[in-house]
């Protein structure tokens, strides 16, 4: 009989993989269904020449440069001339500061760069005093230096002129994207469809931990019914409350934390309780992000105060933290650590990231650049290795997608050269993290000691793993954040461990693709580097632990044990959230 | 929005970055996954998850070497069986690579790339494992070393089945000794396996392949005639161009079957000149002396053949087993297995292809023809000298009767000895097989650290292994 019994728990240690590719697949398939078809939403009829241009974004610029969405072969026209845009409202048009101006109907329309006259210093200041006395209260600047637009119009940049027609007047074909290619309006699953298939497999995982485990404990279909409930209802708000059609990413985020959940169940109940409430406390701080960046221009009214914030948080933390495993990144509250650092990345992104007109200013750039410095700064006095690089990513990615510039990239990547040199020289013991790698195994009892570990235990697990709390791998030191791409492999197998790569880098090519599709470039820019960042995490976390990158003590998004990083992997996702079109444009009936 | 676009692809060139490194990692866990799980820390199979769980190792008669009973491993309740064994079976640890039981953990323990080492025991199926050794034998010939260092080894020549494998200094698996800085010398080299994993200085036993070299390019050979007169100055005219026989006995006129019985380094010198460094290396590489034996997965230590720097003098001594040249035992033992055999041997191995390893992929058991190494006529030849070394010059009594022991024996010298001729540092050695096609054995034997000769040391000892596989072979 035993026998049977075997061959039944090995039966699910082999369906979970192939089950949570089904999933992964059921996702990613549904993310690119219910989607508008790719078409023009305005042509711009040249009256000169008669040609028909198609207006494909919700923010174009207009300009003699090549890279305008809308390039104008006008000796009288600027590289960067005006930003033609689409709001709730209905279209506007804002100058950013070119030499002729940007006409509408005959009329001048105003510039937001006009506040450069004044002087950066002078007008830094009275933007501060501004800030302050309207405090925190959401003021809509949507129409604030902008000038509406309708169909019929005539717009007039430079010496050309454009007459504002219907999308459908343009008649040439508009190639979408790879991944949007095959786009139809039916979803390929109901999305609650796809909750139960999730909620299956948690189910499922929670079978395993209690049958593999040889012992009468029934605690992980507890902790499992406890997550179930927390799932159906983020589903239920979402679909009933908020009328929201889609729910992909919140699904691929839960199946993450269910999974990493199941897996502590047999390694600290502690850290599984911990797991629970953290994710719940990210859930909420995802809702809240993707509500309040439901109008790109809203958005810009908080910068302000989230420069403060995040400069605030690191101040704190400088003054407050505590030294934990020899990092002062640790503030602890009420006997529970968390790293501000984590809730700072959120902000820098968000402060990164800003509307195509707004990032065309010397303003936004001269602050960004300021802003960026005093990060530097601040992180420069804390030493941690991991949050300085997960940092440094962060900051290559945002200023990259701003500016574009590689020049800007390299000289970076230079300065960080220097300053890792520089690092490595100061602090041995980081010295000793960089020179390990590759060679773990030959020092498995010192320096390679985690590494060597994960290494061994990933093999013995073999493709399908040893089944859940059967493993050895648990026992070390933070093995359930740093190590937990190890414990997935050896106690569900590596396929499991490649199919959650291979869902996040899924992620950063679905963040990619919805680029141009969502309603403005705070939105691109902002889900690119949070996609960006996620994978970054991964990576440095699954080849930190297995001796190909140097270890960092990164955590893999969402199925590291709960904690700050758990609340800060679901604030990245909401920047995802937030650039699908479909969230804030497209209900439920 | 399109530069954003553009801008966007930064993300994608990160993504393929990473997507290098995971390959990278599969490249490795494909590569080096036998290397991870054979970690000694891995608890899968080193604490109560892997060894005491693994299955039984027994030797030709079903004798248990080891197994695993109650959460414990345990190995045969003979000591000398436990102590002459230790190197083929191996012990808790993975200290002894080339033992079954560091070699073949993974399967013993029932692993496989598929399941890792996740399967419950009732699925795993059967992981015993069958030696060909006998375990009697090898308890024999452990005793007969009698604290010696050193390696014996025999084989079936017809089939290939390894009879006794031993290689002392050991150890009792029981109460594996701790090593330190005092007892660090008497156990130099304990976890090696000298049998496939020592090469040494062959002396005499060398002039097998000189033989072979001499009997393949000069034609009268089996009817010229040399005269020793116990010295001679080879490649030079001072005293340090002395070749000499040993105590610098004067063997007289002799045949090449005289000088190969008398072991005259004299007449083994002047081939090796006359042929020259081309026709020898030639010759020592045909018969393997440079190359890659294995014995199933066990890869067999090279020997060493090179004379290409070698002046004169120094080829001379390398055609009597000194200069540079080393060979291992296993070796030797191959090579009087291909005389056996009409130039072609028989290789050896270690695991009974019957045994039913359910995790038999990946396993290379051994056995099966090697290639040619000399002429069949050749093999012949020296097949016959060899029968007339132990008939007209070791003497027939020196071996279990009814064997018709062919053999050649040799004592390396690590440090040249002076010319009055003493050295307490020698190998002592002897090879061979036996022509009694009802025992077909080859044979090797090597006592290191010895003040004596190949007769005085290794030749007991080979006596008493083959009195053993004798009976084992009788049973």
């Amino acid at each position: 009989m035993q026998w049977l019994l075997d061959a039944g728990v090995v039966g699910v240690r082999v369906i979970l993989p192939f089950y949570a590719a089904v999933i992964v697949y059921a996702i990613f398939a549904s993310m690119r269904r219910h989607r508008r078809p790719q078409k023009p939403l305005l042509t711009l009829h040249n009256l000169d020449t008669g040609e028909k241009i198609p207006v494909l974004f919700w923010e174009n610029s207009i300009g003699r440069s090549r890279g305008s969405d809308i390039t104008v072969e006008d000796p009288s026209v600027s590289r960067n001339h005006c930003v033609l845009m689409r709001r709730q409202e209905g279209w506007m048009i804002t100058d950013v500061g070119s030499k002729s101006g940007t006409f509408v109907n005959g009329e001048r329309v105003s510039s937001n760069a006009s506040q450069a006259g004044k002087g950066f210093i002078n007008s830094l200041i009275q933007d501060t005093k501004e800030n302050i006395n309207k405090g925190l209260h959401a003021v809509d600047d949507t129409t604030k230096s902008r000038t509406k637009v309708l169909i019929d119009d005539e717009i007039c940049v430079g010496s050309t002129y454009f007459a504002v027609e219907r999308g459908d007047e343009y008649d040439g074909e508009v190639s979408p994207s790879r991944f949007l290619r095959k786009i139809s309006n039916k979803p390929s699953m109901k999305q609650y469809k796809l909750m139960v298939l999730i909620t299956i497999f948690h189910i499922l995982m929670a079978v395993e931990a209690t049958w593999d485990y040889y012992d009468n404990d029934y605690m992980p279909f507890v902790y499992c019914g406890a997550f179930v409930a927390v799932s159906w209802t983020v589903f239920f708000i979402s679909t009933i409350v908020l009328k929201r059609i889609n729910f992909e990413l919140e699904a691929l985020a839960l199946f993450l934390t269910g999974l990493g959940l199941m897996l502590q169940v047999r390694q600290s109940d502690k850290m599984a309780i911990v797991h629970i409430v953290t994710a719940v406390a990210g859930i909420v701080g995802f809702m809240i992000i993707v509500k309040l960046l439901e109008k790109p221009d809203w958005v810009q009214r908080f910068r302000f105060w989230g420069m403060l914030a995040a400069i605030g948080l690191l101040g704190l933390n400088l003054v407050f933290g505590s030294v934990q495993y020899g990092a002062a990144n640790w503030i602890s509250l009420g006997g529970i650590s968390i790293q501000p650092s984590e809730v700072v990345k959120i902000l820098y992104i968000y402060i990164g990231a800003g509307t195509l007109d707004a990032l065309m200013t010397r303003r936004n750039k001269i602050e960004f650049i300021i802003f960026s410095a005093i990060c530097v700064g601040e992180l420069a006095l804390m030493g941690d290795f991991g949050t300085a690089l997960i940092f440094f990513a962060t900051f290559l990615f945002v200023a990259f997608m701003r500016s574009g510039d590689l020049k800007t990239v390299l000289l970076a990547l230079g300065t960080a050269g220097v300053g890792g040199a520089l690092i490595v020289r100061l602090k041995p013991y980081i010295a000793k993290r960089f020179s390990v790698v590759g060679h773990s195994l030959e020092d498995p009892n010192d320096v390679g000691f985690q590494m060597s570990r994960v290494l061994t235990y990933m093999a013995s697990g073999g493709l399908f793993g040893v089944g859940i709390g059967n493993g050895f791998l648990k026992y070390l030191f933070a093995s359930e954040s740093d190590l937990v791409f190890g414990i997935v492999c050896e106690e569900l197998g590596m396929i499991v461990g490649y199919i959650l790569i291979g869902a996040i880098l899924l992620l950063a090519v679905y963040s990619k693709d919805i680029a141009t599709r969502s309603r403005s470039t705070f939105y691109s820019i902002s889900a690119c580097c949070a996609a960006g960042l996620l994978i970054v995490q991964t990576a440095l976390n699954v080849l930190g632990a297995t001796d190909i990158l140097p270890m960092t003590g990164v955590t893999f998004p969402f199925v590291s044990a709960g904690g700050s990083s758990m609340i800060a992997c679901w604030g990245l996702l909401a920047f995802i959230k937030a650039a699908d079109e479909r969230t804030y444009s497209q209900k439920r009936a | 929005m399109k530069r954003t676009l553009r801008r966007s692809m930064m993300v994608m060139v990160v993504a393929v970055l990473i997507v290098g490194g995971v390959g990278y990692l599969s490249y490795r866990v494909v590569t080096e996954h036998n290397t991870w799980i054979n970690m000694s820390y891995n608890n899968h199979i080193s604490s109560d998850g892997g060894l005491t769980r693994a299955g039984t190792i027994t030797d030709r008669n079903g004798v248990v070497l080891a197994k695993s009973t109650n959460g414990e491993r345990v190995y045969n309740e003979n000591e000398s069986i436990r102590r002459g064994l230790l190197h083929v079976v191996g012990d808790d640890t993975v200290n002894i690579g080339t033992s079954m039981q560091s070699l073949y953990r993974m399967n013993l323990t029932g692993y496989s790339f598929v399941w890792g080492l996740g399967l419950p025991t009732s699925l795993k199926g059967n992981c015993d494992m069958k030696l060909t050794v006998d375990a009697d034998v090898c308890s024999t010939v452990y005793d007969s070393f009698d604290g010696r260092k050193g390696a014996c080894i025999v084989y079936n020549y017809e089939t290939g089945e390894i009879l006794c494998d031993v290689s002392t200094p050991s150890y009792d698996p029981n109460a594996p000794p701790e090593i330190n800085e005092e007892n660090q010398e008497s156990y130099e080299g304990v976890y090696v396996d000298n049998v496939v994993g020592s090469s040494y200085t062959p002396g005499s036993v060398f002039k097998l392949v000189t033989t072979a070299a001499a009997l393949k390019y000069i034609d009268d050979i089996e009817t010229k005639e040399w005269y020793c007169e116990g010295v001679k100055k080879i490649g030079g005219d001072d005293e340090t161009s002395n070749v000499h026989c040993n105590d610098g006995e004067a063997h007289g006129y002799e045949t090449l079957s005289d000088a190969l019985g008398n072991s005259c380094n004299i007449v083994f010198a002047e081939i090796a000149e006359e042929l020259g460094p081309e026709k020898m290396t030639e010759v020592a590489e045909e018969m393997g002396i440079n190359a890659n034996f294995s014995v199933g997965d066990i890869t067999v230590k090279k020997g060493h053949y090179d004379v290409s720097k070698a002046t004169p003098n120094q080829l001379a001594w390398s055609g009597v087993g000194q200069y540079t040249d080393l060979v291992n035992p296993m070796q030797m033992a191959i090579i009087c297995s291909a005389i056996a055999n009409d130039g072609k041997p028989v290789l050896p191995y270690l695991i009974d292809s019957d045994t039913s390893l359910l995790t038999k992929v990946g396993i290379t058991t051994g056995g099966g023809k090697g290639s040619q190494m000399m002429e069949a006529s050749v093999a012949q030849t020296i097949a016959k000298m060899m029968r007339n070394n132990v008939t007209n010059f070791y003497g027939e009594g020196s071996f279990p009767s009814g064997l018709e022991v062919a053999a050649k024996t040799g004592t390396g010298e690590i440090t040249l000895s002076n010319d009055d001729g003493k050295s307490n540092k020698n190998n002592a050695w002897i090879v061979g097989y036996c022509q009694n096609d009802d025992f077909p054995l080859a044979f090797a034997v090597v006592v290191t650290d010895v003040d004596g000769y190949g007769s005085t040391y290794a030749q007991p000892i080979a006596s008493t292994a083959l009195q053993a596989c004798m009976s084992s072979i009788q049973k």
